[in-house]
């Protein structure tokens, strides 16, 4: 490394904390490396490069919901409303997009009203939860489990229930089957909004005024940063985040379902928070999301190939969050 | 009601009830009590004289269990106690009735008085009991108090009142009455009086901490004062003359050195008419600071000082008045509006709310600047433009090590106030507002931030410093102000800037009375 001095200049015990930091940051590569070995040597179709595609692209929708819940756990927050949010904007831009079929309208108009509708419905789910929040002061939990019953009611009446069919070809062209140099979709976009994210995280105000807010939302406040503009802009930007997971997984499926999202939710906390973004605020961003996306991805994919039931599959994920914030409460007691 | 059964008048013979000898505590680095000697006798009312930060409330949470000494002797009852505990101090019969209530807000009167020990066979409450038994001990005090009312309907006095009743509820040795008559009226405090000389002759001992030397007149037997921390002296309440009491609570401080600052009163930068905040936090407020000059106010804990440059930042609801700036009327929206127009305010809590402990200095710094164009373009921060801004600006300050990118979680008190300092230079400010500025920082830290403050000064800055700390406003200030209960009390300058004129506004009322 290029300055060695300020290292020297650091106190013993100083040196001792960033080394246990150091051990932290790599204790979650190295599961995943034992995880990944474990499943291989139970399962040899676990190194085929068909399953290594596959996983690649399972995490792909894993790490763009875990970045949109990474985006409001840095505030301090979480998003529980995610899962019927994603089913929400599946049968609305499927049903937006089947009315318009309907009119003989050319299919690309159609895919933008599709991807319109659905992005603009994202949205304004994030706004009502950043409003509710950040302007009534309602807790995040109380306030996305609100949205979560209302947007499964909003999705269910929209679809009767049924899943909502005929959709454009183009649609599921771009955002599932189409590919670039071979590489899936899928995989295309979440790299490309989590570069984006990425630098909207560190490289903008807003980004640096979410981890402020997420560490001292009173200091934010007196050194003038407007806490509750940035509170409402960061579950907006979950939601939309969460929007986009929607449309490619409606174009994966090919109809707008109405349980598209189902346990989502704790699937994509679980996932963010195992990678390190910390519950208690102002830590963690893409890097952590799709980490902890990758773990979650590699160990489903790994129970799935070694056939372990689907529910018990549930226990594990459950067990995760908690194991991730106990890890998380013991880091931050190390320093 | 049980209390201590030896009856009588205090027995100088035997051994007193409470012996302290040598009794010290340390709070990482500061010294909060160093050899404090206090016996307090049976049936006697022993006052604990000092100034804010002389160790009093310290004394008083060691006596009730709350912070164990580091070293000393404590004999209670003429035993040796060690370990004590909040509970077991109750138990012994040692009661103490704190300045910041104990009290559960959505409980009744009752139900708060018998919190956690409550009345019960095989765990079902006998509520009948307990409201006889508390109805009981409120009209033997004479309060005018529903036992059945919730503690977060009543008013202050009234929460004060149940505070009392819930300390002499079973058996009390020793009471202990921090600031008891600071909500209560006239006549509530008559009533107080009449129960502690009832109490004395119970054989209770009573601590009482008052600033109120008409208070003191009346119900004292000894005064014990205590000085940053040291015990001073033991005298007899009716040798001791008040001027004299004020002197040995003073003395003369071994302090910082203070810079000289030069002060050029220019234009009045700050004119703040009838402003009130809250509820009578701060009433019908008449003030002013000029450019090129300290403004110091001065005051007691919770006298509204804090709260006065909080409402001109934008934290505070301004309920009446107006604040103009440079001439000019302004509504405190925001404190974001509020750098805008110039006005830099630094918190006195810099840990709760100054500082994000876990991002790096030079976020802490740029923190207040993040509308500014040198830092910002099109919403995309400008890293680079950021460090070469920040550096020298900590440079200057003498952060050490120099190092802006480690947290500041990690550095010391008089570090962070620096990080808080070099955000009044990030961007153009005129009107500095300071609240405690060295509280919880070391003498070296003190110096540079003082200095920090003359250069402010001789840039033509106007600089507002509210202090608890009397030598510090004292010194610093070209103009003083003294509040009291939300008001103004006095402006100082000049000669009549003193510290036993400053004492005088605190005690008011209470030293015209006593010279009347």
């Amino acid at each position: 490394m290029a300055d060695l001095a300020p290292a020297l200049a650091l106190a013993e015990t100083s040196a001792r904390s960033r080394w246990r930091e150091q051990l932290w940051q790599w204790a979650l590569p190295i599961a995943l490396v034992v995880l990944f070995l474990a499943f291989a040597t139970a399962d040899s179709r676990v190194f085929s490069p068909a399953n290594l595609l596959n996983i690649a692209q399972q995490t792909s929708y894993v790490a763009l919901f875990a970045m949109a819940q990474a985006v409001v756990i840095i505030t301090r927050g979480f998003d529980l409303s995610l899962g019927p949010a994603v089913s929400m904007v599946s049968v609305g831009a499927a049903v937006a997009m089947t009315a318009a079929v309907t009119n003989g309208s050319d299919p690309v108009s159609v895919l933008f009203i599709g991807l319109i509708a659905g992005l603009a419905l994202g949205a304004a789910t994030g706004l009502f939860n950043g409003v509710v929040i950040a302007l009534l002061g309602v807790s995040p939990f109380v306030a996305t489990l609100g949205s979560y019953n209302i947007a499964i009611g909003i999705a269910t009446t929209l679809s009767a229930g049924k899943p909502v069919q005929g959709m454009p070809d183009l649609f599921s062209t771009l955002l599932y089957r189409g590919n670039v140099f071979g590489v899936p979709a899928a995989i295309v976009i979440t790299v490309i909004v989590g570069v984006i994210l990425h630098v909207a995280l560190t490289r903008t105000v807003f980004g640096r005024s979410l981890y402020i807010v997420g560490t001292n939302p009173r200091a934010a406040a007196v050194a003038g940063i407007p806490v509750r503009r940035v509170l409402v802009c960061a579950y907006a930007l979950c939601s939309s985040l969460a929007a986009l997971g929607a449309l490619m997984l409606t174009a994966r499926t090919g109809s707008g379902e109405p349980n598209l999202g189902g346990s989502l939710s704790l699937q994509a906390i679980a996932a963010a928070v195992v990678g390190g973004t910390s519950l208690a605020g102002g830590r963690g961003g893409v890097g952590t999301a799709v980490l902890g996306a990758l773990f979650v991805t590699v160990l489903s994919n790994g129970m799935n190939l070694t056939r372990i039931d689907g529910y018990v599959q549930m226990v594990v994920l459950g067990a995760i969050i908690i194991v991730g914030v106990v890890l998380d409460r013991a880091r931050l007691g190390t320093r | 009601m049980e209390r201590a059964g030896a009856v009588g008048t205090p027995d100088q013979e035997t051994e007193p009830l409470l012996q302290l000898v040598g009794i010290s505590k340390r709070f990482t680095g500061a010294l909060a009590l160093d050899r404090v000697d206090l016996d307090v006798r049976a049936g006697e009312l022993h006052v604990l004289f000092g100034e804010n930060g002389a160790g009093k409330s310290t004394l008083i949470n060691v006596i009730s269990g709350t912070f164990l000494p580091d070293v000393g002797s404590f004999r209670f009852g003429g035993e040796d106690i060690r370990h004590l505990t909040p509970q077991r101090a109750r138990a012994i019969g040692i009661s103490p009735v704190f300045q910041e209530f104990s009290l559960v807000p959505t409980l009744t009167v009752e139900e708060n008085l018998f919190l956690g020990r409550e009345l019960s066979t095989g765990g079902v409450l006998r509520a009948g009991d307990m409201r006889k038994r508390a109805r009981a001990l409120i009209d033997e005090l004479g309060f005018d108090l529903e036992p059945a009312a919730r503690v977060d309907n009543l008013s202050r006095a009234h929460q004060q009142m149940a505070e009392i009743a819930k300390a002499l509820l079973g058996k009390v040795r020793l009471l202990i009455l921090d600031e008891p008559t600071a909500s209560l009226t006239e006549r509530e405090t008559g009533r107080l009086f009449e129960l502690i000389a009832k109490l004395k002759q119970q054989g209770v001992g009573i601590i009482y901490v008052s600033h109120r030397m008409r208070e003191i007149r009346a119900l004292a037997d000894r005064v014990t004062v205590l000085r940053d921390g040291r015990y001073i002296r033991t005298l007899d309440a009716a040798l001791v003359t008040d001027l004299e009491l004020v002197e040995l609570m003073t003395g003369r401080k071994i302090d910082v050195l203070f810079p000289t600052i030069p002060h050029a009163p220019g234009k009045v930068a700050v004119a703040v008419e009838n402003l009130s905040v809250g509820e009578g936090i701060v009433s019908d407020v008449n003030f002013h600071a000029r450019a090129g000059e300290i403004t110091g106010i001065a005051g007691l804990v919770g006298c509204g000082k804090s709260e006065l440059v909080r409402a001109i930042y934008g934290l505070e609801p301004v309920t009446g008045g107006s604040i103009r700036l440079h001439g000019m009327p302004y509504e405190a929206t925001s404190p974001r509006a509020s750098l805008r127009k110039g006005v830099a305010y630094f918190p006195a809590n810099r840990a709760a709310e100054g500082l994000a402990l876990t991002r790096p200095i030079r976020e802490n710094v740029s923190m207040t600047a993040l509308d500014l164009k040198r830092f910002v373009s099109f919403g995309m921060l400008r890293q680079g433009a950021e460090r070469l801004l920040i550096n020298p600006i900590m440079k200057q300050l003498n952060l050490r090590p120099p190092n802006i990118e480690r947290p500041v979680g990690n550095l010391s008190g008089g570090n962070r106030q620096k990080v808080m300092l070099g955000r009044a230079l990030t961007r153009d400010l005129t009107i500095f507002l300071f609240d405690e500025p060295s509280v919880g920082i070391d003498v070296g830290a003190k110096v540079e931030v003082y200095e920090f403050m003359k250069r402010l000064v001789e840039a033509g800055a106007a600089v507002i410093v509210v202090s608890s700390e009397l030598p510090e406003v004292l010194a610093l200030s070209n103009r003083l102000y003294v509040m009291h209960n939300g008001k103004i009390a006095a402006e100082l300058e000049g000669a009549a800037k003193t510290e036993q004129n400053v004492l005088s506004k605190f005690f008011t009322d209470h030293l015209a009375e006593a010279a009347a």
